[in-house]
């Protein structure tokens, strides 16, 4: 890792090949690994057929040309096309699994319908921390300050005021329910959002919030 | 055999020595023998409030190692007949004293007093621990401010998590032309959040800030309105039925407040 930040890495994804070139490195030093890298793997490369990527620095057309050229002297590789990634080479995207302690896992309980069920009778109040692997049912308030992590369903019998997380495992499935939902951050599997500003503390509006087309969408429930 | 109530509220500077200062002043104002045990070693300021602060010889430090006799360190107030202060050690810290004895020395207090009123310090920390530890019931004191409200919530759940069930609730500075403005935060609201029972509601009164600085609780003020809703507090404490003060002058004030009460504990 310690020469990391200097050398040029390759990638392979099911795009094609991502080259992530380091900010600041040279065109000639540019070429020149890219060209250690290519012969290395010559036999990996020759005859196929690749797209390519590259993230980090940002080169010209002409560069462009120049790293194709010696890709294709250097191994018989032929190149479909060559394409600058804006997205920044960041080390490693925080996973939703980290994002509130449960264990990401591949396979969850059938949907959302069956699982183990946990109850909270009363008020969860600020700096309670509730994580359980099923569902969450709340016999009362949650109040500002206090998480709630499932990796199943979340329902609370009453107001909502403190973060929620439903599906925290990564199911997309989980929905989240409360007579009345004002959390001051709602999450289910990987995605995050935040309570409108402008919501009505009088009203008592039963309302359900579940994942549509990769957005979470809150409606009301029974609807 | 006394009962011991911890008076905490998790944010400094909502009054809870205030408080303590006024509830142990009423009581013995209604003929209970009451002891004020202030738990903010190294910061302490109930003897000050109480203007007993030039008799301290030993403090509860002392008592609980031993020093003294737990009898020598209780500083008797001439004035109220019945009431004592054990002041805190203003040179030490919160880990002198363990949770573990302050038990005993509350179990011997409850032996001497009907009331042992104890003053936590801010925080939840070790301070908290100890002023919680021999506590038979807490009142919760907070301001009609978000953080306030927050801290008290927090308190709330350490004290349940404690085995101090329901605890009472005391929303203390409360200014009624704000409420009716919309500026702050109404009782209703704070009630609604914290959800457990209202003992007191104290509006804000300049007095207070003379009466503490003069070393005189304002209970025994009777013009001061702060002083009549500790009397009220007091009162209630003992287990009486007293109407909550009509303080914002509206008619359905009492009602509003009454019913919700009426709500919770029902």
């Amino acid at each position: 890792m310690e020469n990391a930040k200097n050398q040029i890495a390759f990638k392979g994804t099911a795009d094609g090949l991502v080259i992530i070139i380091p900010g600041e490195m040279e065109t000639k030093e540019i070429l020149e690994q890219v060209a250690l890298k290519v012969k290395a793997a010559e036999k990996f490369f020759r005859g196929a057929k690749l797209k390519v990527m590259y993230r980090g620095r940002k080169l010209t057309e002409e560069e462009e040309e120049m790293l194709v050229q010696m890709m294709v002297v250097n191994s018989g590789v032929s190149i479909e096309s060559i394409r600058f990634d804006p997205e920044q080479p960041q080390p490693e995207r925080e996973k939703p699994s980290k994002l509130s302690g449960m264990p990401i896992r591949k396979i969850f309980f059938k949907e959302i319908e069956e699982g183990p069920c946990k109850f909270i009778k009363g008020t969860v109040r600020g700096g309670t921390r509730i994580l359980y692997e099923g569902n969450v049912v709340v016999l009362g308030d949650a109040n500002p300050g206090s998480e709630i992590v499932a990796s199943g369903n979340v329902v609370i019998m009453g107001t909502i005021r403190g973060m929620v997380h439903a599906g925290a495992d990564g199911n997309r499935n989980a929905i989240v329910a409360a007579l009345r939902l004002c959390p001051t951050q709602l999450r289910i599997a990987d995605l995050i959002t935040r309570c409108p500003e402008t919501y009505e503390e009088d009203t008592f509006l039963p309302e359900i919030a579940s994942i549509k087309d990769g957005v979470i969408y809150v409606e009301p429930l029974g609807k | 055999m006394g009962e011991v109530i911890v008076i905490t509220s998790g944010k400094g500077g909502v009054g809870k020595t205030t408080t303590a200062a006024n509830l142990g002043t009423g009581l013995s104002l209604l003929n209970k023998k009451a002891v004020l045990v202030d738990t903010d070693i190294g910061l302490r300021n109930l003897d000050v409030v109480m203007g007993l602060e030039n008799r301290i010889v030993y403090d509860l430090v002392d008592a609980v190692e031993g020093t003294c006799r737990l009898k020598q360190a209780l500083i008797k107030d001439k004035r109220y007949d019945g009431l004592y202060l054990l002041p805190a050690a203003q040179t030490r810290d919160k880990n002198s004293v363990t949770p573990e004895q302050m038990v005993k020395l509350c179990e011997e207090l409850k032996e001497e007093f009907d009331f042992v009123i104890i003053d936590c310090p801010a925080g939840i920390e070790q301070g908290f621990k100890n002023a919680i530890a021999g506590a038979d019931r807490a009142i919760v004191i907070t301001t009609p401010e978000v953080s306030a409200v927050r801290d008290a919530d927090r308190i709330i759940g350490l004290l349940e998590a404690n085995d101090i069930k329901n605890p009472s609730l005391i929303v203390n500075r409360v200014r009624h032309e704000m409420v009716r403005k919309g500026d702050m935060m109404s009782i209703e609201d704070i009630i609604d959040i914290l959800a457990i029972q209202l003992v007191g509601v104290v509006p804000d009164d300049e007095n207070i800030i003379i009466s503490t600085n003069r070393g005189e609780p304002a209970v025994s003020d009777n013009k001061s309105m702060a002083g009549q809703a500790y009397r009220n507090i007091t009162r209630r404490i003992l287990g009486e039925d007293v109407p909550f003060m009509d303080l914002a002058g509206q008619g359905n004030f009492i009602a509003k407040v009454k019913k919700l009460f009426g709500f919770r504990s029902a």
